[in-house]
């Protein structure tokens, strides 16, 4: 730590030195005493010390909230969301994922969780006017290999499901050059990837999306259930991770992950449920949430032309920006769509 | 009022050399000069100096704080409004609205609503006073980056429609033209803070922010939990840094007269085979702010219980969230929905009346 660069007497800057001192962080955990025997310095350099340290701490001053509806400190509010590329589904969201914030979407296996992540990593490649963020995607598999073939699909059908968008821009898109995917197999080779190779591609601007699929693989098979505390702790150690990229980059975050059965229906702490089950790794991790979102699969069946799908229902468990709710949804072979009356009347059971 | 000395805001070192020299309550330094300070406790000019100036000021600060118990009560029931929520069972458990002046801690599993409660009160504090309200600023600390902007319109607007529909004479009528969707927006200062030591640095210059904005009235803090729940190795530095933030915002309260709002998480606690949800940062945390408020779900209803209060009756409400903001659960007795926030502005204001 530079102490000259804080606007302090030479006086006090000598005796931080002095006092072995190492960072700011560290002067303003100590307390004002403690600072004072450390450094042999008066009760009001302390003060002096320590305002100027707090002033160096801190990333910006007080904003008012108007300036932020402006759009003049992008930096706290961009105003934007990542569209989902289906209208039904964004009206249900607002917009989409909020760019600042970890956005969890649990549901049994066969639910669409992975199917709704893949189409997100293309909807981001979309200028912001179409809602995406003119950037690429990060996609790290921590349970199979990574669904290639789908990808290809969906990119194959983008004009298909975007009819919004203007068919030349959709050609001219290189998607599957901007999805990058990573495979990691446990715990230790998840925060390398965290702590290196994601923050260099977040910084030079190739992707603007992370997805995590899925969360609850790595944080459910590493340890017995005598770990409990060490699980917390990394649990933590990893969200705290995610919330960082997320705010230091302006990016969303999409974790997926899997859910458990809920023997004891008297346990509603989280809210009431729609069905018998719950997203995994409890309520430590769910204290680390910013959205959470379920994917549930329902008993009925939707066709469309020659394709069939399964009815889905998309929920919102709870957001600050979005009310509990839920829109019906399918996957066809371009991708996942809410379900509108519309559609529904071509139901064929 | 006997003070020792070791009980003085200065450094261990000092406190011993002022005990060695013989002096063991602060009125026994009262009256002396800096030089006879020096010459009996051997300490040197500015030791001495910052010993009397501590001593003065701990003083000075009895002397503004002895007042009697009647005299408080009228200076509460003078100065210190509460900021009535929209919600009027909310109001009603909590003895008329938010006590300014009081920390106050609201506690609750995600999703039940802490932070609808946060933006929702962020917004009531700048209710007119003519209706009811303080008509304050707000200084909200953001650290879970649940501030957001859309929903914080969605209430504001909610609020500036439903004063409008309570205009009664002119006064209200030109209070209205500055309650505007603009006018909230630019009361409202945010800060988000990454982790906690910029939430202390934040604390520790908020005083000079607010001396330059004399009228915020509520500062929230959503939530305390979060930064302080991590990257910590030792539990006694997170423990002694707590109770430092917690002194500071009970005295930013009572000094500034600012109600301060805080959020803390839930956590499972065992004991023995059962376990149970308890507020997080611990038991000591559990002292700081005068009112405890838990929100929880019971079924599909949403409830909230003052859990930890010397001024009231442990009492329970339920509420609903809705589009519009915080607000009172839909009650079958009840024919319209409006009614009852429209009587408790209304009321909340009349009791002030009579009480002037």
């Amino acid at each position: 730590m530079d102490w000259d660069q804080l606007e302090l007497n030479p006086r006090i800057t000598a005796a931080v030195r002095r006092a072995k001192l190492k960072s700011v962080r560290e002067v303003m955990c100590v307390s004002g005493p403690d600072l004072q025997g450390l450094t042999g310095l008066s009760r009001s350099d302390i003060q002096q010390l320590l305002t100027a340290v707090a002033a160096a701490c801190r990333r910006h001053p007080p904003v008012p909230a108007l300036l932020l509806q402006r759009g003049q400190c992008p930096r706290l509010e961009s105003g934007l969301r990542l569209s989902v590329g289906c209208p039904v589904l964004d009206e249900l969201l607002r917009g989409g994922l909020p760019v600042g914030g970890v956005t969890e979407l649990s549901g049994e296996s066969g639910a669409g969780k992975t199917q709704l992540a893949l189409q997100l990593c293309l909807s981001v490649q979309y200028p912001p006017q179409h809602g995406g963020l003119n950037s690429g995607a990060v996609y790290i598999c921590t349970e199979d290999s990574f669904p290639i073939r789908r990808l290809q699909q969906l990119i194959r059908d983008q004009s298909r499901l975007r009819s919004d968008v203007p068919p030349d821009l959709i050609s001219r898109l290189q998607f599957s050059d901007r999805v990058y995917i990573e495979h990691t197999a446990d715990l230790e080779s998840l925060q390398v990837c965290l702590s290196r190779r994601v923050p260099l591609l977040l910084a030079r601007g190739l992707v603007r999306l992370l997805v995590v699929d899925s969360v609850a693989a790595l944080f459910r098979s590493e340890f017995q259930a005598a770990d409990w505390l060490e699980r917390t702790k990394q649990l933590l150690t990893f969200s705290s991770t995610l919330h960082h990229l997320s705010l230091e980059f302006t990016t969303p975050v999409l974790l997926i992950n899997q859910v458990t059965d809920v023997f004891d229906s008297s346990d509603d702490s989280l809210g009431p449920m729609s069905s018998n089950v719950s997203p995994a790794l409890g309520l430590a991790w769910a204290n680390q949430v910013t959205v959470r979102l379920m994917m549930r699969r329902l008993q009925v069946t939707v066709a469309r032309g020659d394709q069939c799908s399964a009815l889905r229902r998309l929920e919102v468990v709870f957001a600050p920006h979005l009310a509990r709710d839920g829109r019906d949804a399918a996957v066809w072979r371009e991708g996942v769509r809410g379900v509108t009356d519309c559609t529904r009347i071509q139901q064929s059971h | 009022m006997q003070r020792p000395v070791y009980s003085l805001d200065l450094s261990p070192g000092l406190r011993l050399k002022l005990v060695r020299a013989g002096f063991r309550f602060t009125a026994d330094l009262l009256d002396l000069q800096p030089a006879q300070l020096n010459a009996e406790a051997g300490l040197s000019q500015q030791e001495a100096l910052e010993v009397l100036q501590s001593v003065r000021s701990e003083r000075g600060g009895d002397e503004g704080g002895s007042l009697t118990a009647l005299e408080l009560l009228q200076k509460e029931e003078e100065d210190l409004r509460n900021i009535v929520t929209f919600c009027s069972q909310l109001d009603s458990i909590l003895g008329g609205g938010l006590p300014v002046g009081k920390t106050t801690e609201i506690c609750g599993a995600p999703g039940v609503g802490k932070t609808q409660l946060c933006l929702q009160l962020a917004v009531d504090v700048q209710v007119p006073q003519c209706f009811g309200g303080v008509g304050g600023q707000v200084i909200y600390i953001d650290t879970e980056g649940g501030f957001m902007l859309q929903r914080v319109v969605d209430i504001a607007a909610a609020a500036v429609r439903h004063c409008s529909l309570l205009v009664e004479d002119d006064e209200q009528r030109v209070a209205m033209e500055t309650f505007t969707m603009e006018t909230i927006l630019s009361n409202m200062f945010l800060v988000r803070c990454h982790d906690y030591v910029e939430l202390l640095a934040e604390l520790h210059l908020l005083p000079d922010f607010l001396s330059e904005h004399p009228s915020v009235r509520l500062l929230v803090i959503d939530s305390v939990a979060f930064p302080f729940r991590r990257h910590f190795d030792e539990l006694s530095q997170r423990t002694r840094l707590l109770n430092g933030l917690a002194q500071q915002l009970i005295t930013m309260a009572t000094s500034r007269e600012i109600a301060v709002v805080i959020t803390n998480q839930m956590t499972t606690q065992l004991r023995g085979s059962q376990s149970q949800l308890v507020p997080a940062l611990g038991e000591n945390w559990g002292h700081a702010p005068t009112t405890r408020l838990l929100l929880y779900w019971a079924g599909p209803q949403r409830l909230a219980a003052i859990f930890k209060s010397a001024g009231h009756m442990d009492s329970t409400v339920q509420y609903q969230i809705t589009s519009e903001g915080f607000r009172d659960a839909d009650q079958s007795e009840q024919p319209q929905r409006k009614r009852p926030r429209t009587h408790s502005i209304q009321s909340a204001a009349s009791q002030r009346d009579s009480s002037c």
